[in-house]
């Protein structure tokens, strides 16, 4: 942010806050809840028993290989049609609904976003190992970034930055 | 960039795009994964069968009727499933949990079979005996009609130690069974009496599940068990075999290729490591009595099992 000499009434694209991303990541989760996950929780209430805890869920599923095979299909569909929301909302506008209300937009390194690209920046939804493993080191990695990049980021060679006005 | 406008009529496009896309999706996947469920239900009833799951059963290996009671539910709802198998490798235990679970699975109007594996004795077999068909291997243990409610006395060793069982009831009968004094003739024949009356509801059961005259189910209610092969000619089996006859036998009811999905008990680690401590606890006949009378008698009451 330093290095940055602002003008009067432009408009600069800098480093985006750790915490603005994080609360337009989970405004775009709730957003996936309602549209996404939704629709499948009857395919999973028919499937899972109700149990009074996460812990005798997952004994259930354990114990009971056909049904978590079927869940883990499902929950990958579920990841893909995340991804799919990621990734029309990012090619088209550089945004998405959570990003839009902080200003946050997707930036390509290369001249304009590809699908390969922001396929790759959101492949640490995909619930299954090696993915899985991103979610403890895309964090990480961001912390100890100059510019706060995930690791799925660099790998895309996207960053997201914020909109400041002036 | 697009304008702001325009922005949120495209993120709208694209939710409604999406919401419709999943609806579609979980619909289709929905009724693909019901024919992926399987068509016959395999219940387990093992260890010892108990009237409720509690802290004296922390590491042991149990049934209690809740549990059956459940996953008999969501396999008789689910029009899926054509037939629920009992895989049954149990010596028994509390006579009112057997009767629970066997009144339970008379209620399901799908076709039912009982797999003795090991043991289906006792409180056991009377489950079996509510279900259509009996398969148990030759060597299976089986039968074990009986009742039993005996206990350690303790009264001699007492005396021996000088300690005195200081007797305060109202009601003359209220420390009848209590370790701690000699059972009085009187004490005893009613004990008895209770016992028999118990023995008798399990011999008409039997009788009426199997389709039996009282009669002859009484010859071979003396407690005794029964290796598979012999239990077959007495009826008390229908059919000797394992898994593949169980499978035969369904497939020729439901008229249709058998796949079993298993509806399991929730086990938790303690369940896990419970299962190699209690295999060798129980013997037939014998069934909970002990375990149950241990706590029983403390509190001056009663309990039988079958």
């Amino acid at each position: 942010m330093n290095n940055i000499s602002l003008k009067k009434g432009k408009t600069f694209l800098a480093q985006a806050s750790v915490l603005k991303r994080l609360i337009a990541f989970i405004i775009d989760l709730l957003i996936i809840n309602m549209i996404i996950l939704f629709p499948f929780k009857k395919v999973f209430n028919g499937m899972v028993p109700q149990t009074e805890s996460f812990s005798k869920t997952f004994d259930f599923l354990s114990s009971n290989t056909g049904s978590s095979a079927a869940i883990t299909v499902i929950v990958i569909l579920i990841a893909f049609l995340t991804i799919l929301y990621f990734m029309l909302l990012e090619k088209k506008l550089n945004q998405t609904p959570g990003k839009i209300l902080f200003n946050l937009y997707v930036e390509s390194h290369e001249k304009e976003l590809k699908y390969w690209q922001l396929f790759v920046r959101s492949m640490f939804l995909i619930p299954v190992f090696p993915f899985v493993l991103l979610w403890i080191i895309d964090p990480l990695v961001m912390l100890f970034t100059k510019e706060n990049q995930r690791l799925s980021e660099i790998l895309s060679r996207t960053k997201t930055v914020e909109k400041y006005k002036v | 960039m697009v304008q702001q406008k325009n922005k949120w009529g495209y993120v709208l496009k694209v939710i409604i795009g999406l919401t419709i896309l999943s609806f579609f999706i979980s619909l289709f996947i929905g009724n693909d994964f019901k024919s992926l469920d399987g068509n016959v239900a395999l219940i387990e009833i093992t260890g010892v069968i108990v009237a409720e799951k509690n802290s004296d059963f922390l590491f042991a290996d149990v049934t209690y009727p809740d549990e059956i009671r459940k996953l008999i539910k969501k396999a008789d709802e689910n029009d899926n499933i054509k037939a629920i198998v009992f895989k049954i490798n149990s010596p028994g235990g509390s006579a009112v949990a057997s009767e629970e679970i066997a009144d339970e699975i008379k209620k399901i109007n799908k076709t039912t079979v009982a797999w003795i594996r090991e043991a289906g004795a006792s409180g056991a077999y009377w489950i079996a005996s509510s279900t259509d068909h009996i398969i148990a291997n030759r060597m299976s243990i089986t039968g074990s009609i009986g009742v039993i409610a005996s206990y350690l006395g303790f009264s001699g060793f007492l005396a021996e130690h000088n300690v005195t069982y200081e007797r305060l009831v109202a009601g003359e009968l209220k420390d009848i069974g209590s370790p701690l004094k000699d059972m009085t003739a009187k004490e005893k024949a009613l004990f008895e009496k209770s016992l028999t009356q118990i023995h008798d509801y399990f011999i008409e059961e039997v009788a009426k599940n199997r389709n039996l005259k009282e009669k002859d189910v009484k010859k071979v209610a003396t407690g005794l068990f029964y290796l598979g092969a012999e239990a077959k000619k007495l009826g008390l089996v229908d059919e000797l075999g394992s898994r593949d006859e169980v499978i035969d036998y369904i497939e020729t009811q439901i008229g249709e290729e058998v796949n079993i999905v298993e509806y399991k008990k929730e086990k938790g680690f303690l369940g896990s490591l419970s299962g190699v401590m209690n295999e060798n606890s129980f013997f037939i006949g014998r069934g909970i009595g002990s375990s149950l009378f241990t706590k029983a008698r403390l509190a001056d009451s009663v309990s039988i099992s079958t």
